[in-house]
């Protein structure tokens, strides 16, 4: 599904990715665990296309597409979807309005009829059910006073709304209390199928006591330093990033 | 350029007297050079007077609003927005002056003027003033130039809403506290040309 070689990338005149190479085919699930400043972060952002990364070096193969050649929107049209660390707020916008320009930009670009309204608030609806969020959001404006926890409570509704085929999570345990991440962990494990795939990034390791990894790899200094299985998150956890 | 739809003349003054309310509207559309000039006067206790206005400039417009904000009697109130989007190569500029009188105790006053800068040859200047000879008075004025913010346009894309229409949508989220009632479609059709 997604193959990452020798993959370069920086931001002004920093290098962070230092040469990924990565494979992910369809139906797993893999960990990138990695102290803080590794790139993890960055590895999210050059994926989904974020404008202040510069790809210096290296190729990014999705379903066999050159996807480093792809906008932001044509990315997420193909099937891939970040999950912010840090979600971004729209004053002026509603979820709804936000959800309904994503839903008929994706419909339009895959030559599907425009959804009806009904059928469109149901689904959103029954997605907010889902995740747990108080219907009301639906109304607010995007993430705007929300709390951290409704924020990336909110990222999974998206998630859970656009169906991804690849979805990343840039640390979207950080911060979340145990209901929250059951939530998360819920919504990840909801879209697990043989098509599906999952980045899971994380500084912690808590989201995967509730989502089991297929593979699990440790980023450092921009670098794939490791990769294994679960015992890689068993030996972090007793002994820290220091021994890779 | 004769727009049929637009409220106040361009150079107005008006007298607001002791217990009433005065409501201006302006709209400028693109491809629309204004000179706006208006004082008002708050001539007796308790009148108001709250103005909204929106500009949208693609080419090469000159856009001038000047509004004089008098109060001369105690417990008026005033609100002043003014948003606006300076495309192309068009020239904006902003001098709004509240004046309260000696003696206009109570008074209310708030003047905000916000700009978004589309392409570097647009220019914005914004001068809000404020000048109070008068005690127990709650004044605010403010003022922002900046640019389309990109986290939330990268945001917007990363969930396929296409660059062109996230703009579109950021513009409108922008302008909204100022879009008069019934003219919401008219001004988006307006947004999609700059």
């Amino acid at each position: 599904m997604l193959k990452i070689q020798n993959l370069h990338a920086s931001i002004g005149d920093k290098e962070i990715l230092k040469g990924i190479d990565l494979e992910i085919k369809a139906g797993e699930i893999h960990a990138v665990l990695g102290p803080n400043g590794a790139g993890k972060s960055t590895l999210g952002a050059v994926l989904t296309g974020r404008p202040d990364y510069v790809v210096t070096e290296g190729s990014v193969m999705f379903e066999g597409k050159d996807l480093l050649a792809m906008a932001p929107e044509e990315r997420s049209w193909a099937g891939i979807f970040l999950s912010f660390q840090y979600p971004v707020e729209i004053p002026g916008v509603s979820y709804t309005a936000f959800m309904k320009a994503a839903i008929a930009a994706r419909r339009k670009a895959q030559g599907l009829p425009e959804m009806k309204a009904g059928e469109f608030l149901k689904l959103q609806k029954e997605k907010m059910a889902f995740v747990g969020m108080n219907p009301d959001f639906a109304k607010r404006e995007v993430n705007v006073g929300f709390s951290g926890g409704e924020k990336k409570r909110a990222e999974i509704f998206q998630m859970a709304m656009l169906e991804p085929t690849l979805s990343i999570l840039d640390e979207t345990d950080s911060g979340l209390d145990v209901d929250a991440l059951k939530i998360v962990a819920g919504g990840v494990n909801a879209l697990r199928s043989p098509e599906r795939s999952a980045i899971i990034i994380t500084h912690y390791q808590k989201l995967l006591e509730y989502v089991q990894p297929d593979v699990v790899h440790v980023l450092k200094a921009g670098r794939i330093v490791a990769t294994g299985g679960r015992e890689i998150v068993d030996a972090i956890e007793s002994k820290g990033f220091d021994q890779f | 350029m004769g727009h049929g739809k637009y409220i106040a003349p361009p150079k107005a003054q008006y007298q607001v007297a002791a217990g009433e309310t005065l409501e201006l509207q302006y709209v400028v559309l693109p491809g629309e050079s204004r000179d706006i000039d208006v004082s008002i006067d708050l001539a007796g206790p308790g009148a108001e007077a709250h103005l909204k206005g929106l500009y949208l400039c693609n080419s090469d417009e000159k856009v001038n609003i000047r509004v004089v904000m008098h109060h001369k009697a105690p417990g008026c109130r005033s609100t002043q927005l003014f948003n606006g989007i300076a495309g192309g190569s068009s020239n904006f500029h902003f001098d709004g002056v509240i004046v309260v009188a000696p003696g206009a105790d109570g008074t209310e006053a708030y003047q905000e003027n916000h700009n978004i800068v589309l392409t570097e040859e647009a220019k914005v200047e914004t001068k809000p003033q404020l000048e109070i000879y008068a005690d127990d008075v709650k004044c605010s004025h403010g003022a922002t130039t900046g640019r389309l913010g990109e986290d939330e346009l990268f945001y917007m894309r990363s969930r396929g809403i296409p660059e062109k229409e996230a703009r579109t949508l950021q513009m409108l989220s922008f302008l909204s506290p100022v879009i008069p009632e019934g003219r919401r479609e008219e001004i988006e059709a307006a947004v999609r040309t700059l």
